[in-house]
């Protein structure tokens, strides 16, 4: 629901940095979203297209690639999570320890990052 | 034909672009910067901000997430009650879309509020909650209450700097509440099953509710209420340490 929001951030950041740079055109974004955050891929395709309209970021391509969650249990594992396709939880599942079944920390997936920026700059 | 015409001037332009490159290289060029900015890091280091005022001035603070009309303010009522016979100093911030209705409902029971109207978002931010501390008289505080948007989606990603996360259902929404948003229940530290007085006339067996929240949450505790008749009050109360 708050897709919209995170990307006006994403688009006004990318905005700032392109400026700073005297970009004529932004190309691509490239955007890490971890595994467990509560934003849709789709919703964000949207709000990007909607957002960067007659901006440096017209027509730019967003590159949407999903971060792996992290687990860290009491056990000693540490390591990737890998939600279970047959869970009930499908989400929550992906917080079990693969070694000993306990619920473990989520120490990764929970972040949204902007990766890099491909820009058309002048080149002097 | 038309489509034709259209290949015929994207192959045209192609080859004009081909033999101009040489001649735009001198002028333009394409770069990829590396940015790695975190967009929610902003809010992830304003809540640590809080919740280093919130213990410098030792107050414990509880923010309760849940869905709209699961019985959240009311919560927060009788506990407010209960403290306040204890001596404690209580305060909250209402968190709502817009109205000032929850925050009527503290200020009623004369304790320092804050109303925050979010306007269109669908969760609080740290950076709401941090402008609502500058209004509460800190140095006069034991505890502190924040009461979300009611939305068992957005504020999952928006910690606050609260101590304790408490997420509120009640059996009305029905038994497959818990299956429908794992995450919250995953993510909050005690979860209350409200409304329990209600669970027959609604035919949902609070029993699923309670099993479905172990399943997300085996490390979270689990209290069933009926707030309206002062049921599970005590239970609450013991599961937050107050």
């Amino acid at each position: 629901m708050h897709e919209f929001s995170v990307m006006s951030q994403i688009v006004s950041s990318v905005i700032e940095e392109a400026r700073s740079r005297n970009a004529s055109k932004v190309e691509r974004v490239t955007l890490e979203l971890g595994e467990f955050m509560m934003l849709g891929h789709a919703q964000l395709k949207f709000a990007f297209e909607v957002l960067s309209k007659d901006s440096l970021l017209d027509g730019a391509m967003l590159d949407l690639r999903t971060v792996k969650g992290e687990i860290e249990c009491g056990c000693g594992f540490k390591g990737e999570a890998s939600p279970r396709e047959d869970s009930l939880h499908q989400l929550t599942s992906a917080f079990e320890c693969p070694k000993c079944g306990e619920l473990a920390k989520v120490t990764g997936g929970r972040d949204c990052i902007i990766r890099d920026i491909s820009m058309v700059v002048p080149d002097v | 034909m038309a489509r034709r015409l259209v290949a015929l001037s994207k192959s045209f332009w192609g080859e004009k672009i081909i033999l101009l490159s040489p001649l735009l290289r001198n002028m333009h060029k394409i770069v990829t910067v590396d940015m790695e900015k975190d967009i929610l890091s902003a809010n992830r280091d304003l809540a640590e901000q809080n919740k280093a005022l919130l213990e410098e001035h030792g107050i414990r603070s509880f923010d309760f997430l849940g869905a709209i009309g699961s019985g959240k303010t009311l919560i927060i009522e009788k506990l407010v009650e209960r403290l306040k016979a204890k001596g404690m100093r209580c305060a909250a911030i209402a968190g709502d879309v817009s109205g000032d209705d929850d925050y009527r409902r503290f200020v009623s029971h004369k304790i320092p509020a804050v109303n925050v109207s979010t306007g269109k978002e669908c969760h609080l931010d740290a950076h709401l909650i941090d402008h609502a501390l500058e209004e509460l008289p800190l140095h006069e505080l034991d505890y502190l209450f924040i009461e979300n948007v009611g939305n068992l989606v957005c504020p999952v990603d928006f910690p606050l700097g609260s101590h304790t996360r408490v997420v509120v259902i009640s059996v009305t929404e029905g038994d497959d509440m818990v299956r429908k948003h794992p995450a919250i229940f995953a993510f909050s530290d005690v979860i209350v099953i409200n409304k329990i007085d209600l669970a027959e006339a609604m035919q949902v067996d609070p029993g699923i509710l309670d099993r479905d929240a172990m399943s997300a949450n085996p490390g979270a505790k689990i209290v069933m209420m009926d707030a309206r008749h002062e049921k599970g009050v005590d239970e609450l109360i013991l599961a937050l340490g107050l």
